[in-house]
């Protein structure tokens, strides 16, 4: 490779430009220096010639173009002289081209303006939600009015994923939550010598708010980031205008059946949730507090009533359906790039949990009694 | 042909898919300059043969060169080396659907190539403006933009390193009969005064005839023909006889 040169003589007739060495990518730098240590009167003709010139192209051209240009220099005031036919086509195109105004500058955004747009943005996706829930109303009547919409396979299947599926991780969950609760209630009941207490304590807690509320989380980010990366990609590849295409309502077929399947289940989870905590309780009960099974549960049937139990299980159904509607909304919402799916699929969890957080905070608020 | 080395080089290539020969020995060599199109039935594995020059798909049996080296032997750096000295156009453009149309066509330069910004956005916007799309595309995303323009915002990027062959995968499909002549105008235009080789695998008659050199034809895994458009045309082999009445027969 050579450097570039460029040497510069001022005649009679105008100005004279010798291009010397490889006017290329890999140079672009040093040719940007020659070009912008050159100072050229743009009122007289101006002849550029190739003298010894190596390799040239269209990086090299639209340097030396663009800087005679910004000194002034009309393209038309130019004659090219020794350069191949095809060099001439190519610098030709480049200058013709290049004629287009420049593109202009994205100046930066006023702090006001991006307070307002941001604004905006929120009041677009309550708004958006919104009409979601509308659509999803819609359809619900719909399939009141006609039974036969509902789409059966994809209910059972999405049971089997949303709910059996889920059911080890939950059941190892809530077990461990049981055992860490019961054991650390046991260590300080001990201190009064009130063990039998930590089942009531367990019991309460369990059923009223750990099962449900670990339940719902697992399942926000487990069916949640599914349904919207799910929906995402079949915008994406166009299958939810195939949908709309074949007569069908994407809400019937793609949202109802993931609906009703985690509304469903989610309540069916947290029983299991619920009774694997209180097993978890009664293992360290029985290892940790000289709490004999036989008595623990004889303490529990005294300690639990069956509306606690009601009232925890009652919370579920809310947190699902909040759960699906925010994970469908926004696999809808998804671009047509790849970006977006990952995008809003951390929406959805990050969603769904403030929401069952919110949800719970209202329920706990509503009914503060404890029996 | 010239006496200069052959930029590209396929040696007896054989490969397989899906349990059967696509590829019994195919051979040919592309000279500098040259605008090369490789044509054949649906099935032929003219887009297999392209990957595998590209050095994304390796052949079973055979050797490709490229500007001399033979690619797969070589370690991966120096692969990667090579690529930067390739442009390629795949069929659906292949942009990166998360980044701009600048930023696209920024994004081998950013990788390749050590220039200061205020040069390399010069340079985008003139790659952008050389193939054909107007600069206030510049600022949009892959999905807002046509068909047409998508192949021309990916024709952007893969010149945008000045690279001096190029691969492009049937350029012109899924655009209308009108931007299909202009993009070949296009590509020819570039080709002749960039200096570019390109291999090209298409379907179009049209770009056959409009610009082409040469024409290699691949069938039932062998090149059977190989040469200027019209020798290839008046072949008497059955398969190229009604690939090129199916031409005129529509009109």
């Amino acid at each position: 490779m050579r450097l570039p040169a460029l040497e510069h003589e001022q005649t009679a007739e105008g100005c004279v430009l010798r291009l010397r060495g490889d006017w290329c990518i890999a140079c672009l730098t040093r040719v940007d220096e020659l070009m912008a240590g050159l100072h050229v009167r743009h009122d007289v003709p101006l002849r550029v010639e190739a003298v010894d010139l190596g390799r040239l192209d269209s990086a090299g051209v639209m340097l030396m173009v663009n800087r005679l240009r910004a000194l002034g220099v009309v393209w038309s005031n130019v004659t090219l002289v020794g350069f191949d036919p095809s060099r001439r086509v190519l610098i030709e195109l480049i200058a013709a081209r290049l004629d287009a105004r420049p593109r202009p500058r994205r100046s930066r955004r006023s702090m006001l303006l991006r307070l307002g747009r941001s604004g905006m943005a929120g009041w677009n996706v309550a708004r958006d939600l919104l009409a979601f829930l509308g659509r999803i109303g819609a359809a619900v009547f719909d399939l009141l009015r006609c039974p036969r919409l509902l789409r059966t396979r994809e209910l059972t299947t999405q049971i089997q994923v949303v709910g059996l599926d889920a059911l080890p991780i939950i059941a190892l969950m809530c077990f461990l939550i049981g055992v860490v609760f019961a054991f650390l209630l046991g260590i300080q009941a001990q201190k009064f010598g009130a063990n039998i207490f930590v089942v009531d304590g367990l019991a309460l807690a369990v059923t009223r708010e750990l099962a449900p509320l670990l339940t719902a989380i697992l399942v926000a980010g487990r069916s949640g980031a599914a349904f919207t990366a799910q929906i995402g990609a079949m915008k994406v590849t166009e299958e939810i205008d195939a949908i709309a295409t074949l007569g069908l309502s994407p809400i019937q077929v793609l949202v109802l059946p993931r609906l009703f399947a985690i509304v469903l289940t989610l309540p069916l989870l947290a029983f299991v949730g619920d009774v694997m905590g209180i097993l978890g309780g009664a293992l360290v009960a029985a290892t940790q507090l000289d709490i004999t099974t036989y008595t623990y549960f004889e303490r529990l049937r005294v300690a639990l009533p069956l509306d606690t139990v009601l009232f925890g299980l009652s919370k579920t159904p809310v947190y699902a359906a909040a759960i699906a509607v925010i994970a469908c909304r926004n696999g809808f919402a998804v671009r047509r790039d790849a970006r977006s799916v990952g995008e809003y699929t951390t929406a959805t969890v990050v969603q769904s949990l403030v929401a069952v957080i919110l949800i719970n905070a209202l329920f706990a608020v509503a009914y503060p009694e404890i029996k | 042909m010239s006496l200069a080395e052959p930029i590209l080089r396929v040696e007896g290539v054989h490969s397989r898919l899906g349990g059967h020969w696509l590829h019994r020995g195919v051979s040919f060599s592309v000279w500098p300059g040259q605008v090369v199109a490789l044509i054949g039935g649906s099935g032929t594995g003219k887009s297999v043969l392209l990957r595998e020059c590209i050095g994304l798909a390796r052949p079973d049996e055979g050797r490709i060169f490229l500007f001399g080296e033979e690619i797969w032997t070589r370690p991966l750096a120096e692969q990667n080396r090579a690529r930067a000295r390739f442009g390629v156009l795949f069929q659906e453009g292949a942009l990166f659907s998360s980044m701009t149309v600048a930023e696209n066509v920024a994004a081998p330069l950013r990788e390749h190539a050590t220039l200061p910004p205020r040069l390399r956005d010069d340079l985008v916007a003139m790659k952008i403006r050389l193939a054909g799309l107007p600069m206030d595309a510049a600022d949009k995303r892959p999905s807002e933009l046509s068909g047409g323009m998508k192949k021309r915002a990916a024709l952007a990027r893969a010149l945008a390193l000045e690279p001096a062959l190029m691969f492009l995968d049937e350029p012109t499909s899924g655009l209308d009969p009108i931007s299909a002549r202009e993009f070949d105008h296009l590509l020819r235009v570039l080709c002749d005064s960039l200096g570019l080789t390109a291999l090209l695998a298409t379907h179009d008659l049209d770009t056959l005839w409009g610009m082409v050199d040469r024409v290699i034809v691949l069938y039932k895994g062998r090149v059977i023909a190989d040469g200027p458009v019209d020798e290839v045309a008046a072949s008497r082999h059955e398969w190229i006889r009604s690939y090129f009445s199916a031409h005129s027969g529509g009109r």
